[in-house]
């Protein structure tokens, strides 16, 4: 039953994007994305509550798991960021890296049909699992408006300003006051993820994890820094959000 | 009944023959009344702006009607020909079509003549020249006028350079309420374009000008302050816009001189818009990473591809009113 819903979560947001992109060929607003992303939403909470319920806790024990979360954590972002700043054109951006994360998820092998239960859960392990996750969530949301910043900074540059996407994009200023905010939201809650971390009992391997984790978590701290204190180009900020994000990825699958 | 309309517009008629015939605004119920009166209409509209001058009435014979009312104008004609064109059911509803649908218009799809004919409207309404015939003809008309704006893109677009200027702004930092705009160089296009970024909200106005004095005008005039030529430079730590329009030989400003400035601005976007000839702005300045930089080449060309959308949006917008003038006409 998860996994249907896990598929029912894909097929929405692979909807919502394919369809937003076909609008904003001709030139349009995507106004139904947000309700595709929002049922995208509701069945991806139907899957974390089953395999929640499978498992006895938080169900980000494998990597496939961990995808299924991040692309909630990211969809959730969207619906609290995107319309509140009328960045509509944001979830046709957001809704394929959410169909990648779960597409990934669905490969064979990824998400185990019975999975093994819980029985001794740590209260730090799992807070350390959840908030982290949450963070990537918004820091990919960040990389999404970094890289509509960079289509939109490219256009402006060069003077393409013929395109539907063009007209549709959000203006500079506000795509770098998002970017901005969506990283101190990822910042914060991977700070309290990483202290959790912390406090959590380690395994062997668990070392390895958390220092690359720290090596991320003080990369955005150093961006962050150097724009509020020197002030950064919105060139190289956004570039820094996406590098950080793919950078952040690397955590998960290989280490 | 019968409706038909005589006009002329900026196709028609010279400069000095439209300002003969130009009613204003606070004129059109009393115009409207005249024409009843020299046309022997039942009912009547007038409808004026700077590019046209029209009369639509109703009466039983349109045909005599319009001739009386040529006959009524002939002293604001002055010996001009082939001044007027002349519509008659049909065609004089399709034209009224075409007219607030900004398709008949100088500038093709400008919205402006939409609310200027329903102010004509209205004028003539609360004069006591409208009756059942006009009244439906112009609310369907409206109608018309809203469905060929919502359902093409003829209104899409800037198409002169001070609106173009406007959109990129709008583009690069949203709401210009918390803008400041430099002027460098107060000429006629520099005024017009920071007037243009002003109306939509433009924080602040700074101006700097060879000639102080000229500054000082344009300034209060903006609501805004002057500073000397010779003191840009520091102010420019502070502005998101610079419309520059010298009329120096030499470029006035260079990379370098944005280099200088871009700590001090912790590299915020720059909006730089070059409208001198010979071009006031260093080519190398649009290089640095933060910089928007348009000249007018760049411009002018924005606006000719947004009028050349427009022109192909045409037969569309034709096609919405053929297929109301179906349903408006018996």
């Amino acid at each position: 039953m998860d996994r249907w819903f896990l598929i029912a979560a894909t097929a929405l947001a692979a909807v919502a994007g394919v369809r937003g992109l076909l609008i904003l060929r001709h030139g349009d607003k995507s106004r139904w994305t947000v309700w595709w992303m929002i049922a995208a939403l509701v069945c991806q909470m139907g899957y974390l509550v089953i395999r929640g319920e499978m498992r006895g806790a938080c169900p980000l024990r494998s990597i496939g798991e961990i995808s299924v979360y991040l692309a909630w954590s990211l969809t959730l972002f969207y619906l609290l960021v995107g319309p509140m700043y009328r960045i509509s054109l944001l979830g046709v951006f957001t809704a394929p890296l959410v169909v990648l994360f779960q597409g990934f998820a669905l490969l064979p092998g990824r998400l185990a049909a019975n999975p093994e239960r819980i029985l001794n859960t740590n209260p730090w392990g799992e807070t350390h699992s959840a908030m982290s996750v949450l963070a990537y969530g918004a820091l990919a949301l960040a990389a999404v408006a970094g890289v509509m910043f960079l289509v939109l900074d490219r256009q402006l540059k060069e003077h393409h300003l013929k395109s539907g996407l063009f007209r549709n994009l959000p203006p500079v200023r506000e795509l770098l006051v998002s970017l901005e905010r969506l990283l101190w939201i990822g910042m914060i809650l991977l700070t309290f993820g990483l202290l959790a971390g912390l406090l959590m009992p380690h395994g062997d391997g668990a070392w390895a994890h958390l220092i690359a984790a720290v090596s991320v978590w003080a990369g955005y701290v150093a961006m962050m820094a150097v724009k509020r204190i020197r002030g950064i180009t919105g060139r190289r900020f956004a570039l820094g959000a996406v590098a950080l994000f793919v950078l952040s990825l690397g955590v998960f699958a290989f280490i | 009944m019968e409706i038909a309309c005589l006009g002329l517009n900026h196709k028609t008629a010279p400069v000095e023959v439209r300002e003969r015939f130009a009613v204003g605004s606070t004129r059109l119920g009393e115009a409207a009344r005249n024409l009843l009166e020299t046309a022997g209409a039942a009912e009547g509209v007038v409808v004026s702006t700077c590019n046209r001058t029209e009369f639509y009435l109703a009466a039983e014979h349109a045909g005599e009607a319009v001739r009386r009312l040529e006959q009524g104008l002939a002293d604001k004609v002055c010996g001009h020909d082939g001044l007027y064109y002349h519509h008659e059911s049909a065609q004089a509803v399709r034209h009224l079509c075409k007219v607030v649908s900004g398709l008949d218009s100088m500038l093709l799809g400008e919205t402006e003549i939409f609310g200027q004919v329903k102010q004509a409207y209205h004028a003539a309404h609360e004069a006591g020249t409208t009756g059942p015939i006009l009244n439906r003809l112009f609310q369907k008309v409206f109608g018309v006028g809203k469905k060929v704006r919502t359902q093409t893109t003829i209104q899409e677009g800037s198409t002169s350079i001070g609106n173009v200027a406007v959109e990129l702004a709008e583009k690069i930092f949203g709401h210009l309420k918390n803008s400041e705009v430099m002027v460098l160089g107060a000429g006629e296009m520099s005024r017009l374009t920071a007037k243009a970024l002003v109306s939509r909200g433009a924080k602040s106005v700074i101006v700097a000008n060879r000639t102080h004095e000229r500054a000082l005008e344009l300034a209060a005039e903006m609501n805004g302050r002057a500073v000397r030529f010779d003191d840009w430079l520091p102010v420019l730590k502070d502005v998101d816009v610079v419309i520059s329009s010298t009329g120096a030989p030499h470029t006035v400003i260079h990379a370098k001189d944005i280099e200088s400035v871009r700590r001090a601005r912790k590299f915020r976007p720059l909006f730089l818009i070059d409208i001198a000839v010979p071009r006031d702005i260093e080519h190398a300045v649009g290089e640095i990473e933060e910089v928007y930089l348009y000249d007018i080449d760049a411009l002018e060309q924005l606006a000719d591809e947004a009028r050349a959308r427009r022109s192909l949006q045409i037969a569309e917008c034709e096609k919405i009113i053929e297929a109301e003038l179906v349903k408006l006409l018996p």
